[in-house]
């Protein structure tokens, strides 16, 4: 079957109205989210909050299966598992995070690169959504934070914690030593 | 001839071709520049090699007329002169007889005649004695002429070799990583078809059956020809990856064999006693760097025998056996090879290198009297050291450990060597190994399938209660009239309480740094060939784990590390006495992690079970203080769980902390219903509150006893 193209003609007046309506809307939308001045990031809940992480460090969302536990670990290892090749660490988030509750048990695992030369896995209860943030607001909720999440709080008083991946991974590894 | 060495001897073919083209173009660049540095240094190095190597493969003839090149080249060392042109002209021409030679040794075909270039060599031999120290000595200007008539090696490979290809191993490499990728889609597939199963038995619960048969019928199609595939693209993906790994590898004993020869010929030619053993030889490695493996290797046995070892009656006048113990360790941990070399001979002899290194003015003697053990052991590895002062047939000329150095230099990586005086003397070479891989015995310990090289597997029986000797802290095995300890690899690897082995539970023997182990598992799997790969950095310094490797339907099995499974100073579970034992049951791996996160931090010793069927097995054979349990698992739920430990009298008083993903009022009667002492939902599982309400059900028990 061939597909054809819609008319104008062939939509009600005021379906078509409705469409006029939603595209203004679209429209607006986009321009008011400056793409310069936002920066894009990945979204998620765990437990009551919700987190975000910028979206260039994101590689792959993947079903939380086949991973490997091992014995032995630091707790906040949830296990090993294959990708791409790569035999990467799946790491517990909310573990990292000094213990948080969580809504459902994580059914995802975000594979991301934090910038030191390898991936890693976190666990996430759902696949996130991408969104974008002011730049503003990000920079001076980094400026302000000494933490691996920087509190931001977006109009509206939602609140968005950003993780800093190098910190987390960071004051980890310096709790492991110690 | 014997299928080993004429594999062995193909391969040499290839190795001498590289020599044979490096030395010629050092022979070429020495008759236009003084016969010292770099170039002098190769060509010494190379004749050196092509003697050891067809040594080390029997071709006495071969290895004899290296030697005599040798003999040529080397007083000229150090001289501020070119090599004269004759005397190179003499060098090219017997190098390209040697290969003639040998290229028809392993055709098989008629052999040339040495007698001209033996001839030629000896017109060309400097007339002083071979000392390197001397000043070298002049050659005679003109040499007898003398015909030697063959094509020179370069002319004969160009039509050889025509049924094969030259393929860089990084193309090898990023092959495997995409039969890798392959095999991660084959797992996806299998995803998928236990997706579709879920789709249908949602379906059927929907409770209608005559609407949806259609549709079931095509998903259960599509499930049956989804397995189909996946079992097609397992095959597939074995099969490549057998085929690469034959491309790209082989076994160790391919190189280790030959040298038994060596060891047994230099043995007799020398009139020393010695026999060697090698662990590890089914290791395969990386062709390629076998290949250039070959050369040290023979460097180091050698080396061991004429050097190390002393004469029998010496050896026994110091207490030792005549016979003297030569030892090849060839192990590979993760993506790092090592091959260690030993004797059981004097040592190295600090002295002798100190000597040594003044004759060969190697180091300045203020410099040298400063200088520790360790940097004494190392000038062994200089360019032109040797403690002999004369050159016999095998050793003396100050050609070898620095080819050593600088061939596993050349594979990115070093070498070390360890020496105690009167004790003998060990060389580690540490090489990375990308390609290869090793025999495991896979085995099963709880729900998780676990690697143990075979090296360090001596034997597996099965326990029987006359065999063991059960004591306060430990158990022992009767094996073959000794007694060895008996460890549960659970309670090792911090998964259980430790067990004594049941009445025909599997034993495996196992041997590592000289200490032996019965190791009791749940269940041998079996042995494979594993390619094994090192963990990432999060997890990479755990003492148990050497690595881990992907088992042919994609998932990875760990690998222990066998001096860890041996060694007796990490015990730290078992006696840990007064510590409280909490057991956490939940299907999903993060919120295990997350509780044992919490409990950890209050103190806790925590174990963990997916399912309520393991939990059951966990509690027959151990106490608890508490357990927490989810509510919604697959097979046995927390309620049917809960009920099951209250029947027993064991537990009938174990204080039991419900969790949920759901909060309501119904789950929270339901589970006291049950005999459970508390409820928590799964968002108010931060850690004091986890804590604290585990302490709460805790005390709640003790009140009411």
């Amino acid at each position: 079957m061939k597909l054809q193209p819609r008319e104008p003609n062939d939509v009600a007046p005021e379906l078509n109205e409705l469409l006029v309506r939603r595209a203004e809307r679209v429209r607006q939308k986009a321009s008011e989210v400056d793409e310069e001045n936002v920066l894009w990031v990945a979204e998620f809940p765990i437990g009551e909050e919700t987190y975000a992480l910028p979206l260039q460090t994101l590689r792959a969302a993947v079903p939380l299966k086949m991973v490997t536990a091992v014995p032995l670990s630091p707790p906040h290892v949830i296990g090993i598992l294959r990708f791409q090749g790569q035999i990467v660490t799946a790491l517990s988030l909310a573990s990292l995070l000094g213990g948080r509750g969580w809504r459902e048990d994580p059914a995802v695992l975000l594979v991301v690169d934090p910038g030191f030369g390898r991936l890693i896995a976190l666990d996430c209860e759902r696949i996130p959504k991408p969104t974008g943030l002011p730049h503003a607001l990000v920079e001076e909720a980094r400026a302000r934070s000494t933490g691996a999440a920087c509190e931001i709080t977006l109009p509206g008083t939602r609140q968005v914690h950003l993780l800093d991946l190098l910190r987390l991974m960071d004051r980890r590894h310096g709790q492991d030593k110690r | 001839m014997d299928p080993l060495l004429e594999q062995l001897l193909a391969g040499f073919v290839d190795e001498a071709q590289e020599i044979y083209d490096r030395v010629t173009r050092s022979l070429m660049e020495l008759e236009k520049s003084p016969a010292q540095g770099p170039s002098f240094d190769e060509l010494a190095r190379g004749l050196h090699t092509l003697k050891g190597s067809s040594a080390t493969l029997g071709l006495e003839e071969l290895a004899d007329f290296a030697h005599r090149m040798e003999d040529v080249v080397l007083p000229l060392r150090g001289s501020a002169q070119p090599l004269p042109g004759p005397l190179a002209d003499a060098i090219l021409k017997s190098l390209d007889c040697w290969m003639a030679r040998l290229r028809a040794t392993a055709a098989k075909a008629d052999l040339p005649d040495l007698a001209a270039s033996h001839a030629l060599l000896a017109a060309v031999k400097p007339a002083a004695p071979a000392k390197a120290a001397a000043k070298p000595a002049e050659p005679s200007a003109k040499p007898a002429e003398v015909a030697v008539d063959l094509p020179p090696a370069a002319a004969a490979n160009d039509d050889a070799q025509t049924d094969s290809w030259r393929v860089s191993t990084r193309q090898v490499i990023a092959l495997l990583h995409e039969v890798e990728r392959l095999r991660e889609v084959r797992l996806r597939l299998d995803e998928r078809r236990r997706d579709l199963e879920k789709a249908v038995l949602q379906l059927d619960r929907l409770g209608i059956q005559a609407e949806t048969a259609e549709a079931r019928a095509v998903l259960l199609g599509v499930r049956r020809a989804l397995g189909g595939d996946g079992e097609e693209a397992a095959d597939i993906v074995a099969s490549m990856e057998d085929g690469l790994k034959a491309i790209s590898t082989m076994p160790v004993r391919t190189v280790i064999d030959p040298l038994r020869r060596a060891v047994r010929d230099l043995c007799k030619a020398t009139g020393k006693q010695a026999k060697l053993s090698v662990v590890g030889a089914e290791v395969s490695l990386d062709r390629r760097a076998l290949e250039q493996l070959r050369g040290p290797l023979v460097h180091l046995v050698r080396n061991a025998v004429d050097h190390g070892l002393e004469m029998p009656d010496v050896r026994e006048a110091r207490g030792k056996h005549p016979e003297g113990a030569l030892t090849i360790r060839v192990e590979q941990q993760g993506n790092m090879l090592f091959i260690e070399v030993a004797d059981d001979g004097a040592g190295l002899d600090l002295e002798q290198i100190r000597e040594a290194a003044l004759r060969r003015a190697l180091v300045p003697p203020q410099e040298l009297a400063n200088l520790s053990t360790q940097q004494l052991h190392q000038l062994v590895f200089r360019p032109g050291f040797s403690t002999k002062t004369e050159a016999t047939e095998y050793s003396g000329r100050g050609v070898g450990l620095d080819v050593v150095r600088n061939q596993i230099q050349a594979l990115q990586g070093h070498v070390e060597v360890q020496s105690v005086a009167g004790q003998g003397a060990r060389f580690v070479l540490t090489l990375p190994a990308d390609l290869g891989s090793s025999p495991v015995l896979v085995v099963r310990c709880g729900e998780h399938q676990l690697g143990i090289p075979m090296a360090a597997v001596e034997s597996s029986r099965a326990a029987r209660g006359g065999d063991l000797r059960v004591g306060r802290s430990r158990v022992q095995l009767d094996h073959r009239e000794q007694l060895i300890p008996v460890q549960d690899l659970g309670a090792l690897v911090g998964l259980r309480q430790p067990e004594v082995p049941a009445d025909g539970q599997p034993l495996l023997i196992l041997q590592s740094q000289g200490r032996r182990l019965a190791l009791s598992v749940d269940e041998v799997l079996g042995d494979r060939e594993l390619v094994i790969r090192p963990l990432p950095v999060e997890v990479r310094d755990l003492a148990a784990w050497q690595g881990a490797a992907t088992l042919a339907r994609g998932e990875l099995v760990l690998i222990l590390r066998p001096d860890f499974l041996v060694s007796s100073d990490r015990r730290a579970e078992s006696g840990l006495g007064g510590t409280r034992r909490a057991l956490v049951v939940d299907d999903s791996l993060t919120a295990r992690a997350l509780h044992r996160t919490a409990l950890e931090t209050g103190g806790y010793l925590v174990h963990t079970a997916s399912n309520g069927r393991q939990a059951l097995e966990q509690l027959r054979h151990s106490a608890y203080d508490v357990m927490v349990c989810d509510i919604g698992m697959d097979e046995m739920d927390g309620y049917e769980l809960t009920a099951a430990i209250r029947q027993r009298t064991e537990t009938d008083s174990m204080p039991i902390l419900l969790v949920s993903a759901r909060d309501s009022d119904t789950d929270r009667q339901r589970g006291t219903a049950v005999g459970a002492d508390g409820f928590l939902t799964k968002k108010d599982c931060v850690s004091g509150r986890l804590l604290s309400e585990v302490g709460a059900v805790i005390a709640r028990r003790k009140g009411a006893a």
